[in-house]
Formats: C-alpha cells, structure tokens, sequence
C-alpha cells in the first residue's frame, strides 16, 4: 500500500497568495495512500527539505510529492532530499503549483481548485512510480577522429593536449585534407603550408595520438562511452616500421605519368609515391591500379613485371603481398571530421539530381579549372612551381574570368544551399593573380558577395579596390572554346547588358559538397544526415557539434561548408565537449530509458523506425533448447534518451519509458475526472 | 439543444499533453511573467510529444474532459530530434479519423509552443478554453458520464440522445 | 483453374513446398484449402467467390499452417499487399513463402452468396481496383479478366459523410459503433493485426474498455483504425467479418486516403516501398497546429 507525503509550499507570497495552501494540503490529505500532508513557507528551504526527510524517516513514505515551483526549478533538490533520507530519488516528484497556477491566475478560489487538481495527479502518478537507479556508463577515455584535414586534425590535437588518448583515422595516405592543397588562405593570405605543415608533425609526434592514415572505418557498435570501431589499415605494399622516407623507392619507379591527385591531377606523380613532399607519415603507398609489378599480375603474368623500387629500397621495405588487415579500437566518443569535395561539373554525375554543366562543356574545356586546381597552379609547391601558367598551352593568361555560385545556389542543378566560402576564395584567387600577373585582367561573375566574417568585407574590397578585379553581377550562360581563348558569354544584370568576354582562362567556384560515401559511415555511425549528405548536427543553435548519436560529434566541412577558422572552431568546440565526457569515470544517466517487454513484443519494429536515436536494437529470443522462437525488439539503455516516441508507437505497447509509463499517465488522466 | 444550460456558468476542463522541454518550459515562462488565463486547464507533462499516444486523448475524453490540448517543440525544434515529426503524422491520422466520427474541431487543440512563448502559451490557453466553452459540455457517452467538475451542485450536463457534438 | 490446379500439383510433388493454400468448393460457397497433396491441389478453385484473404494465415500468431511447413499461398492483388505488409514488418521473411498470384476480375461481397458477380454484389474495394495482377507473385495464373463491374460504393457514403455537420456524423458512427459486441472478430480476420497481445486486451492500464459500451466501442474502434492507419492492405477482411455489419471500411478509406493526400503512401505489393508509420518528412502538412 502506498504510503505518499505531500509538502505544499507557499514559496513566501509566491504561492501563497493566490493559492490556499493549507486546504490543498487538507483535501490531498484525505486521498487514499496519503499519510503525510503539510504546507510550508518554504521548501527548499534547509527546514523545508528536513521536513521531507524526516517524514520519510518518520512515517515511512514510499513517495513524495512537492507542490510547489516547476520541476525544472528544483526537482533535483527534491529527489536529492528523498535520497538522502533513503527514499529512491525517483519516488519524488512535483507538482508545478506556482508557474502553471499562482501566478497565472488571480481568482483565489479557482486557484486554489486547480492546485488540489494539479497535486493530486502528481499524487496518483508517484503511487505507481517505481525506484530507479541511475544509469552509470563506465568511460573509455579515447577518442576517435575520423578525417585528417585541419578539422580532424585540431580536434586531435586539443584531445591529446587535454589528455585523452586518440586515434586519427585517415582515409588518403597523408593527413592535412583540402588546407594542405591551399597556397595562400583568406583573409590574411598566409601560407597554407606554413601553418598547416607545423601542426601536422605534431600530429605525428604527439604520444597520445594513434595516426592511422591510409585507413578507413569499417564498422562501429556500442555506444557512448563504449565504441568498439573496426579500421581497416589499407595495403600500403610499404612496410611502416622499416621505411624511413628517404624517397628511392620513387627516382626508380618507371611509372611517371600517374595524374597527382594532389595537383588536381594538372601534375603526375609516379606509382610509388607520397602525396606532397611535407606528407604526414612520409611514407609512400604502392597505387596498385597504375603499378606495372601489379598491372603485370593482374594480366597474368609469371615473371614479375617491374621491382624496381624494391631493388632501390635499402631497408627492404617494399612488401608487395601486403594485404588490408582490421584492426579494433575501443573509444568513448567519436568525432567526424571527413570534410568536403567539389561539385564535378561533368557529365557524370555522383548522385540523381545533380546536372553537371552542359553550358560550360562539361569540363572538357582544358582551360576551364575549378578553385582548388586554381590553388595548385598559384602554390609554390605545385605543378608549375607557383608560375601562373594556363594548363592547355602554359602560357601565362591575361584574362581570367572567375564565375563564382557554379552548383551552389541552383536547384536546377541540383544544390539550393551556398557554399559560403568561394565568395572569400574568389576575391583571394583574383588577388593571387595580380601579384602574379601585374598586368593580368580578373573579372568576376557573382550573384552577390557574401562575405560576413571578421574583415572579410574589408578582404573582398580590397580585391577590387586595390587589386583592380572588375565585378560583373549576373550570370554567364555559356563557356566555350574558341580556338585559342575561352569564350565567355554571360548577362550584367546592374547594366542590363549582355557580356562578351574572349578569356584565356575560366575559374569556376564550384559548390562545396560532402564527401562521396559520407552516407555509409553515417550510417555506420547511425548519425543522421541532410539530403545533400552534410551530417546534421543535433540542434542547430544549441547543439552545433553534437549529433543525434550521443557520443558521437561533428566538425569541419562535413557538416555544411565551412571555411578554416569556422572548421578550427568547430574542431576545438567538439574536442571541448568529448574532454567534458572524459572528465567523468562514470556516465550519469537518468534512468528514464524504454524497456521492452520481449514476451509482448511481436517484432514488428516500428519502435526501431522511430526511435530517433537507434538506441533499438534486435534481440532473439530461444527455447530451452536453443530453438530460435522469435526476435524482438530491445532497448539499449545507453543509448536511449528518453523521448517515448517508441512506446506511442508501439501498438501493443510492449515497450514501456521508465517514469513515463502508460500506467503513470493513465494515472494522470484518470485522477483528473476525480 | 441543452436548453436548460446556463452557458456562462459553465466552466469547461481542459486536459494538455504537453512535452517537457519546449511547451512545459514555454509555460513555465508565461509563469515567471506573470501572464494571466483561464485557470481550465491541467497540464499532464511527458518527454516528448513522441510520447504521446491518441489513447490519452480518447481516455481524457471518457473520464469527462470536455477538451484536450497537446502541444510541443516547433518542428525542427524538437529535443530529441524528431520526436515530434512522428507525433506530427500520428496526430494528422487521429485528428482526421476523430473528425470523420464527428468529434468537433474546436475540442482538440494541436500546437507547438516553444520555451520562448509564454505569450502565445496564454492565447492557446485561452482560445481553446473559449473554444470549448462554446460548444458546452462533451457528453459523447450517453449514460455514463461521469460526475460534474469542478464543483459539486453544478447542473449535470444533460445528453441528448446520440450526441457529442455542439448543444 | 487447371493452370492453378497443375502449379500447385508441381510444387507439392517437387516438395518445393509442403502445402498451398487456396479456395476450394465448401457446403457453403467456396472455403479455404490447405492442399497438401496432389488431390486435394486437384481441387482448387479461383473464381469471383474466392473473397476470402488467405494471408492471416501467414502470420507467425497463426501457427496451424506454420506446422505443415513451407507453404504456397494463392494471393489476389489485394491479398499480395498483406503479403508485402507482413514481410515489411519482418514478420515473414519473403523466401519463406511461394507466392501464386492470380489475375482477379473482382471479387463478390458475400462468398456464400449463389448471385453472380454483378455492379450489385461487387465487394465494396474491386471497382477502379489498379492491382489485378499481383506484382509481387513468385507465379502468375490465369488471364486477366475484364474489370470488376460497378462504381465504388465507398467513395460515394464517404462524401455524404463528409458532408454532413459534425453532430451528424457523431450521430451516425454513434449509431453504427454502438452495435459493436467487442467480438474482435475484425481483428481476428485482420492480415495486419499480428501483434503477439492486442492493446484492447491490455489491463495494466486498461486503455480500451472491454465492455461494448459506447465508450469501449469507441476506444476500440478508434484504436483499430489508428493502429492500421498506414498499415491497412485493403483487403476488406474486417468488414467482412463484423457480425453487425459496421462499416470499417469507410474508417479505413477515410485514413488510407489521408496516408495518400498528406504523405504520399497508397498500400502496394511492393515490401520496399517504406511504410509512413517510422518515416516522416520535414515539411508533412501541419495546418491543423496552431
Ligand atoms: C578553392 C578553395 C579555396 C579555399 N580557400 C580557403 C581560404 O583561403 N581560407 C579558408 O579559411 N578556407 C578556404 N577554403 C575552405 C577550406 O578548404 C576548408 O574550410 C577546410 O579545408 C575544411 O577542412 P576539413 O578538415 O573540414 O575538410 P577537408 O580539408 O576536406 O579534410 C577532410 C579529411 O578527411 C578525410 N576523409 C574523408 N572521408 C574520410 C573517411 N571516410 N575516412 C577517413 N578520412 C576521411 C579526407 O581525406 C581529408 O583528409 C577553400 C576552399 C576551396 C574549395
Ligand atoms: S524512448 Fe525514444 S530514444 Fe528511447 S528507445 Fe524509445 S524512441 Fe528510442
Ligand atoms: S513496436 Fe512494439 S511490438 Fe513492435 S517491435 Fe517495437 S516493442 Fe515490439
Ligand atoms: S484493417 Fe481490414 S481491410 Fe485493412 S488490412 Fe486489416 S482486415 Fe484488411
């Protein structure tokens, strides 16, 4: 039999004076199951809390009901209160009689009725709640970055600096991501290298971090806390412990004419080879589609075909029946940081609804480049050695004409949302190109210039202010060749003129989308998704870095374009957050968590498709004598929050949230017909 | 129809569902600024508007409410991500199928309050109270109701055969 | 039917399956037939009669046909999506059943009843039907005949009651509802309602009433079209089976078509095709929240 206290409190005039409170106390005393009704000036007070306690001590109570103040106010104090008189925390609740009744409402009788109302539904639900016990998670105080551009990379950084143990999973053979292909960045113009290069070394030398390049995720189970991830470490066909970078292996490779995926492919690399010279590890991987050893084995060969960078390496570590070999991390917590690629204006496109460009040739058109090839061609270290020459001819171009919004901003071509950056890169390629070409002509088309940020309005500006780039607002409708310049035909919608441009080069600024096979591992990861792929975040005002997976973060461009001081930011808020995780040995969580009822439970999974978490799970259900029966649905409980959606869903309600059951809430419903 | 009923005395209950971290919050709001409303309604608090089920809706109206509430985070908003885009599409099939069986509109009120609107949790209130108050009494079960609330010797509502609907 | 009759004979005598289940001559009208050998297969039949919606037997909760091991079921387009929806929601695994579609011409009310089919004794969902050939079906049979006779009855009763005022309409389910015994018989004939303990059975809470006052029948029969909302197969089996002819199929309809006008989903043999119970979209129609 339940044995309820009820404390009514007058919380000074707050309550009192619309809410008779001695009478509340006095018609919930009369209930069943009530032994103990009181009013009080105050109950949070110290005198009110003893008065809890010593009631439970006193009288037994195997619930507490207090009515006072909402329970986003104080109902931790309370359950705290109820607990430290022995009573299970989560045999305490309120009834919020002062924001949703006293000051509300000025008629003191209706008030009053409304009070006793709103106690006694609490009354008649705690006479059904049953003892808790909080959740505890024991922490793995690792973490696990997945992506190595700068996003992943300072979100490494400020994990090891603050003591957590981690791995950086990245999936080309050198960390650094689009920065490190950078020549000079917005809105300072440094030196990508220069400030990228010093962090990734220190990636490399951290004791705390794992760098696993060359690897990808290959599945993850468990949940925060308690990820267990497989990576899958790529063949490199380079022993690491033995190769020391020295570079013989790729003077001797005879395969020189691989397009470098690094220089956009506008330089070659050979077979053997490490991305860039500042490569993070420096250790080269065998491309086995362009090889001649492996092409020659493809083709059935018996002798081997080549062997030359074995022959060259002195330490021998050329291994050419490497094999991809799993390897399991246990972490805590997640971050994904796998960034962006570029809208392809081709004809073949990656995904249905995105176009590609018909008007601009498809990119068949060679002096047609996109921002990043840009950048290779402006960077010191890149296929021209910094010398702005055009990739048909290599001659250096007089007339560039940029055309900013290529994908972005265009439904018709499949992408609605703006890629936030070219605005800024635009204005820097323009700039890059005069210290270049003194007396080179920049023209741009844009739609308008987006450039909110500490002084990037100042960057643009300067731009065409100092640097002379003419900016045309409207849209060009067709580039083409003819013979030997880039014909450009495009509308200035301010004039209201067509423009006719004879261009020796065209820079498009394509859309910035998330990486091909980003929607594998966020379903790897049950993290949810945009219809562009971007990851969404979990609230997107308050929750900027977290996902819906708890445990699991986002930062950089992978969750919407983003440029470097916005990834950094995001990198170091999301490494912030994991550390806050890691402080705890244990993860507290309140209990309310959906249980299910596997002899109810019919399987049919709806609760799986709702939950907004994937906290379902699958569970098989067997006789004695092994016999599979059926498989039922099952919540797991570090995973859950709470919401209930399962249980409304269920039909058969064989799921029940804990604190919010069906018996609880019938409770409710029923105790207000009283 | 209910001829002998004095209209303006009669003070309608009204049940609300609502989520615990946009709505609860957005009342707790009209709360500290002081917004005064019709005192009929009670709030029964649950996690999520995911968590609410048609059937505490239909039970509200068989244990003598004369209209129900539910309300939760905008969409988008949700604190669980989208709890409420489930309760959306669960609430679209009730709120047809409960007006195809001729429960009138004006009993059930579907909204999403957030913490911030304490003022628009006040005109919810209050125009689903005026709302209800119109159309009387909800008295779909003839021959079991239940008692009268809120205080005893008010005139028990009188059922017309068959009905459920305005009087 | 020899084309049946002779694909049921093969699949018994290959073993491919243990039992097929079809119609076949009863006392009255046609019955159902779980053939497991070459005379009784010799004795299946398909024709307008064959009203009855064989997949309930399919369900995992329905284990007589389970014990006779792997079976073939003979499935109508509109039973082929009760077929679809029990694989959906993983109570059936598709390779666990041989699927025998025939190509259905309408089908009439009353099985037991000797009238021909005709616009007059057309079951209520067959005219304007678009699955007469089961998409779905491991096997077809028969050629397609000409469309089921007649008008839809139900398009016509639902916008009467459309247009009637609210009290009307409380009057006239009050009314309709008020004769429900609380049988569960429509449950009971439902392909969809598999679950292992029914919500009206429950008692901790009691949410549905059990008694068949007007309050239990209410629950109950808002409770059976909601759990259906999204799910039902139109397959007219609850109709059907109520003894006092309470007309479920107008809930039914009036929620299949809210599935179709406000997220997109018509029934379908198609398992893929993902059911708007689970799913939602960002922008599903919300005019009726303040
Ligand atoms: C032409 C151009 C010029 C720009 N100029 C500037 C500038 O001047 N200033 C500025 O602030 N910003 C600039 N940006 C933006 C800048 O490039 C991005 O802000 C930045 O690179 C984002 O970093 P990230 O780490 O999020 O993504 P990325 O640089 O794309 O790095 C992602 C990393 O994750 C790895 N990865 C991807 N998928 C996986 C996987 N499944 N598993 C493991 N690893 C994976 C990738 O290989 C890559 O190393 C420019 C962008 C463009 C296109
Ligand atoms: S309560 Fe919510 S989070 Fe927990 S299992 Fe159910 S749907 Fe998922
Ligand atoms: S919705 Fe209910 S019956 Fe279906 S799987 Fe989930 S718990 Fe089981
Ligand atoms: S509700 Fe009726 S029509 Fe729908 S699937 Fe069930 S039995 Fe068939």
């Amino acid at each position: 039999m339940a044995r309820i206290g009820v404390f009514v409190c007058h919380c000074g005039e707050n309550i009192g004076r619309t809410v008779d409170c001695a009478r509340v106390a006095g018609e919930i005393g009369k209930l069943p199951g009530v032994v103990h009704s009181v009013d009080y000036k105050y109950m949070c007070s110290d005198p009110g809390q003893a008065l809890i306690k010593q009631a439970i001590a006193e009288k037994g109570l195997t619930g507490v009901v207090v009515s006072a103040c909402s329970p986003h106010m104080h109902e931790r104090t309370f359950r705290r209160a109820a607990g430290g008189a022995g009573l299970n925390p989560f045999l305490c609740e309120m009834a919020n009689i002062r924001e949703h009744c006293s000051w509300i409402h000025e008629d003191r009788e209706a008030a009053t009725d409304k009070a006793i109302d709103l106690a006694r539904v609490i009354v008649e639900k705690v006479k059904r709640n049953v003892p808790l016990e909080t959740i505890r998670i024991p922490v793995e105080k690792r973490a696990l970055v997945i992506g190595g551009g700068i996003a992943g990379i300072q979100a490494a950084l400020d994990l090891a600096d603050g003591g957590a143990e981690v791995v950086l999973v990245e999936k080309e053979p050198s960390i650094g991501g689009h920065m490190s292909q950078l020549s000079e960045t917005f809105p300072t113009l440094d030196c990508s290298q220069c400030i990228l290069t010093p962090r990734m070394v220190e990636v490399y030398q951290h004791p705390r971090i794992r760098l696993m390049a060359y690897c990808e995720v290959d599945a993850v189970e468990g949940y925060i806390g308690n990820f267990k991830v497989t990576i899958r470490q790529k063949a490199r066909s380079v022993d690491e412990t033995k190769c020391n970078g020295c570079g013989a292996c790729q003077k001797a490779c005879v395969v020189k004419n691989v397009p470098s995926e690094f220089d956009e492919r506008l330089g070659k690399r050979t077979a053997i080879y490490v991305p860039f010279p500042q490569a993070v590890p420096n250790i080269p991987v065998i491309d086995r589609e362009h090889c001649a050893y492996f092409k020659g084995r493809a083709r059935g060969m018996k002798k081997d075909a080549c062997g030359k960078c074995k022959e060259a390496c002195a330490r021998g570590a050329i291994d050419f029946a490497q094999e991809d070999r799993f390897v399991t991390e246990k972490v805590g917590a997640i971050v994904v940081a796998t960034g962006y690629e570029l809208y392809s204006i081709g004809k073949d496109q990656p995904a249905a609804g995105l176009k590609g460009y018909g008007e601009y040739g498809y990119g068949t058109v060679p002096d047609v480049i996109d921002g990043l090839q840009f950048e290779r061609l402006a960077s010191a270290s890149g296929p021209t050695a910094g010398k702005l020459l055009r990739p048909s001819d290599g001659k250096v171009p007089k007339k560039i004409v940029f055309l900013q919004c290529v994908g972005s901003r265009d439904p018709a071509k499949g992408i609605d949302y703006c890629s936030k950056v070219c605005c800024m890169y635009v204005a820097k390629h323009t700039m890059l190109y005069r210290h270049k070409v003194h007396d080179g002509e920049a023209t741009v088309f844009y739609m308008d210039v987006r450039a909110a940020g500490k002084g990037y309005d100042e960057f643009t500006r300067r731009a065409v202010e100092e640097d002379g780039a003419v900016y045309v607002r409207g849209r060009v409708s067709r580039v083409y060749r003819d013979g030997d310049v880039v014909k450009v035909l495009g509308f200035d919608t301010l004039n209201g003129t067509p423009v006719e441009i004879d261009a020796d080069m065209v820079v498009l600024a394509t859309a910035m989308r998330p990486r091909k096979g980003i929607e594998k591992l966020a379903q790897t990861l049950s993290v949810s998704y945009d219809r562009h792929g971007f990851i969404n975040e979990a609230h997107p005002k308050l929750r900027p870095v977290e996902t819906n997976t708890a445990g699991v973060f986002v930062a950089g461009a992978c969750q919407a374009p983003r440029d470097i001081p916005d990834s950094v930011a995001m990198a170091s808020a999301a490494a912030a957050k994991v550390l806050g995780l890691f402080s705890n040995e244990m993860l507290e969580r309140e209990p309310t968590v959906a249980r299910v009822d596997a002899a109810l439970c019919a399987g049919c999974f709806h609760c799986e498709r709702v939950c907004p978490y994937g906290a379902v799970e699958h569970k098989e259900v067997r006789d004695r004598k092994g016999n599979l029966l059926k498989v039922v649905a099952d919540v797991n409980p570090g995973v859950c929050q709470g919401c209930g959606t399962c249980q409304a869903t269920c039909p058969s309600k064989s799921v029940e949230l804990m604190g919010f059951t069906d018996e609880q809430i019938y409770a409710e419903v029923n105790a207000l017909a009283l | 129809m209910n001829a002998t009923l004095d209209k303006t005395s009669f003070e309608p209950r009204l049940t609300a569902f609502v989520c615990n971290w946009c709505t609860y919050t957005g009342a707790d709001l009209a709360g500290t600024s002081r917004l005064q409303m019709d005192a009929n309604v009670r709030i029964v608090r649950l996690p999520c508007t995911g968590r609410i089920d048609p059937l505490f809706i239909v039970k509200a109206f068989e244990r003598g409410a004369d209209g129900v509430i539910v309300s939760g985070c905008h969409p988008a908003d949700c604190h669980y991500t989208s709890g409420n885009y489930h309760a959306r599409r669960r609430f679209a099939f009730f709120k047809e199928l409960i007006e195809f069986l001729g429960l009138p509109e004006g009993r059930i009120t579907f909204s999403w309050v957030s913490a911030s609107e304490g003022q628009k949790w006040r005109e919810v209130v209050n125009d689903a109270t005026a709302r209800v108050r119109a159309l009387g009494p909800f008295s779909g079960y003839p021959g079991t109701e239940l008692p009268a609330w809120p205080a005893a010797g008010a005139p028990a509502p009188n059922p017309a055969p068959g009905g459920g609907g305005e009087r | 039917m020899k084309e049946l009759r002779d694909l049921a004979t093969k699949l018994l005598a290959e073993g491919t399956v243990n039992v097929v289940l079809g119609w076949e001559e009863g006392p009255r009208g046609v019955r159902p037939a779980f053939a497991t050998d070459a005379a009784a297969a010799g004795r299946l039949v398909f024709d307008p009669r064959c009203t009855q919606n064989l997949v309930p037997y399919l369900s995992p909760r329905r284990t007589q046909v389970k014990k006779l091991g792997k079976a073939a079921v003979v499935v109508k387009g509109c039973d082929a999506r009760a077929v679809a929806g029990l694989v959906r929601e993983t109570q059936l695994a598709r390779e666990d059943v041989v699927v025998i579609g025939v190509r259905c011409g309408g089908v009439i009310a009353d099985p037991a009843s000797p009238e021909p089919l005709s616009p007059a004794t057309v079951a209520d969902r067959c005219p304007g039907c678009n699955s007469r050939e089961p998409k779905l079906a491991d096997h077809t049979v028969g050629e397609l005949p000409a469309a089921p006779p007649g008008e839809s009855r139900r398009d016509v009763r639902i916008a009467d009651l459309e247009a009637r005022t609210a009290d009307e309409r409380w009057a006239f389910w009050q009314d309709e509802l008020g004769r429900c015994v609380r049988c569960h018989a429509c449950r009971e004939a439902c392909p969809m309602c598999f679950c292992e303990r029914c919500v009206a059975d429950k008692t901790q809470p009691q949410w549905v009433d059990s008694s068949p006052h007007p309050r239990g029948a209410f629950a109950w029969n808002v409770t059976r079209a909601l759990h259906l909302a999204g799910r039902c197969v139109d397959c007219g089996e609850c109709e059907r089976a109520c003894p006092v002819d309470i007309p479920l199929g107008l809930l039914n309809l009036k929620l299949a078509r809210v599935a179709s006008e406000r997220f997109g989903y018509t029934a379908t043999d198609d398992p893929a095709v993902p059911s708007p119970v689970g799913s939602f979209q960002k922008d599903d129609a919300q005019e009726f929240i303040l």
